[in-house]
């Protein structure tokens, strides 16, 4: 096999591979889809919800909940996203608003700007630093609004 | 005092002033902090509960504040309302001492208006991190249900500021009546006939007025709290 073809085929496997990841969510019922990224979501707002209580005061400070929570929170916000695909536009049952097919960038520039404050608010919280825990949280909440604002409907 | 046959009449007191002007600036804050979430929420709240202590306040200073803060002073029928507005657009001013009949019913609806923002955010979520004092006490429909009203409320208040503004700017610079200086100074300048009908401005006392802002403070600390 010469090298021409081996890149050839390499290409090959890693765009079917890229393909299937793909496909795996936009074959999937869009029903299912909405209540897979429902479900990452309702288990992102779980995690978070103690630690926002804890750096708002509500509830005592616990550093190893926040930094179990937020590790937590740092794998799940990978998950949503690739289950908002345009075969979902027409279930009932969500909060979506359409405008998320129609400006997928933007939406995945929200998204990935969450990911990025999310890490920041686990890398935080393994610190230990109760202060920089709750200006993380901050910023975790406003990339959340961020989207919201744009994105979800009442 | 007299200046082009008018004569100043002290008739907003001190209370009314104060509470227009933190309404204002708390209202420019619930905004900031609203739009910009995150930790800011925090301060979203304490401001709503600012809020809602001084719409309380106003309501009780409109039974027994100065003549012209009460509701019995300024509150007007259709039948007043709607001679006034047909003189709206005359060029000549149409001086009361103390609120016109269509700026009596707009204290209304802002009172009302800031009453409902301020209550339903004591129930509402923002489906992130906040959420109102009493927003456990109710089911997550209803609490969503009541951020919708919250939310749309907010349009409807900022739409009452920009009818507000245009008005008092239609005053000042159509009919040449400034109403804004007079919401600083509480001294309005009216033809000496219609400061003589009024008869004598009177001016309740200023430590009623603060034993009454902190009677509303403490109903929201309790609302706001639930000791009980």
């Amino acid at each position: 096999m010469n090298i021409k073809r081996s890149f050839t085929l390499a290409a090959v496997a890693v765009s079917l591979a890229a393909g299937i990841a793909a496909d795996a969510a936009a074959q999937a019922k869009p029903e299912d889809l909405v209540k897979q990224r429902r479900a990452a979501m309702t288990l992102m707002a779980k995690y978070i919800g103690p630690v926002g209580a804890m750096v708002q005061g509500k509830i005592p400070y616990d550093a190893a909940i926040v930094a179990r929570n937020t590790g937590f929170v740092d794998t799940l916000d990978k998950m949503p996203w690739d289950g908002f695909q345009p075969s979902t536009r027409d279930v009932k049952d969500t909060h979506a608003k359409p405008e998320i097919y129609g400006d997928a960038e933007k939406f995945k520039s929200r998204w990935e700007h969450l990911q990025s404050e999310v890490a920041k608010l686990a890398a935080a919280a393994k610190g230990g630093d109760q202060n920089a825990v709750k200006a993380a949280f901050g910023g975790v909440g406003k990339a959340c609004k961020a989207c919201h604002d744009d994105f979800r409907r009442e | 005092m007299k200046t082009n046959g008018l004569v100043a009449v002290r008739t907003w007191d001190l209370p009314v002033r104060i509470f227009h002007w933190l309404l204002v600036a708390l209202f420019a804050a619930q905004l900031y902090s609203g739009k910009t979430g995150g930790n800011a929420m925090t301060w979203h709240l304490y401001g709503g509960y600012a809020v809602l202590t001084l719409v309380l306040f106003r309501v009780l200073w409109g039974f027994v504040g100065g003549s012209h803060a009460r509701f019995a002073d300024f509150v007007a029928g259709p039948a007043a309302a709607t001679r006034f507005a047909k003189q709206l657009f005359s060029p000549a001013p149409a001086h009361f001492v103390g609120h016109n009949p269509l700026g009596g019913w707009m204290v209304l609806a802002f009172l009302a208006s800031f009453a409902v923002q301020a209550g339903t955010g004591l129930f509402a979520n923002d489906d992130i991190a906040t959420e109102g004092p009493l927003a456990a006490l109710i089911s997550k429909e209803v609490s969503d249900r009541l951020t919708s009203v919250h939310k749309w409320n907010l349009k409807l208040l900022l739409g009452l500021v920009a009818l507000h503004f245009a008005a008092v700017l239609y005053h000042r610079f159509a009919k040449k009546e400034d109403l804004i200086r007079a919401m600083f100074t509480g001294v309005k300048h009216v033809p000496e006939p219609v400061a003589a009908a009024r008869g004598g401005v009177r001016h309740a006392s200023l430590w009623v007025a603060v034993i009454l802002f902190a009677a509303a403070g403490a109903v929201v600390f309790l609302i706001v709290k639930r000791p009980f």
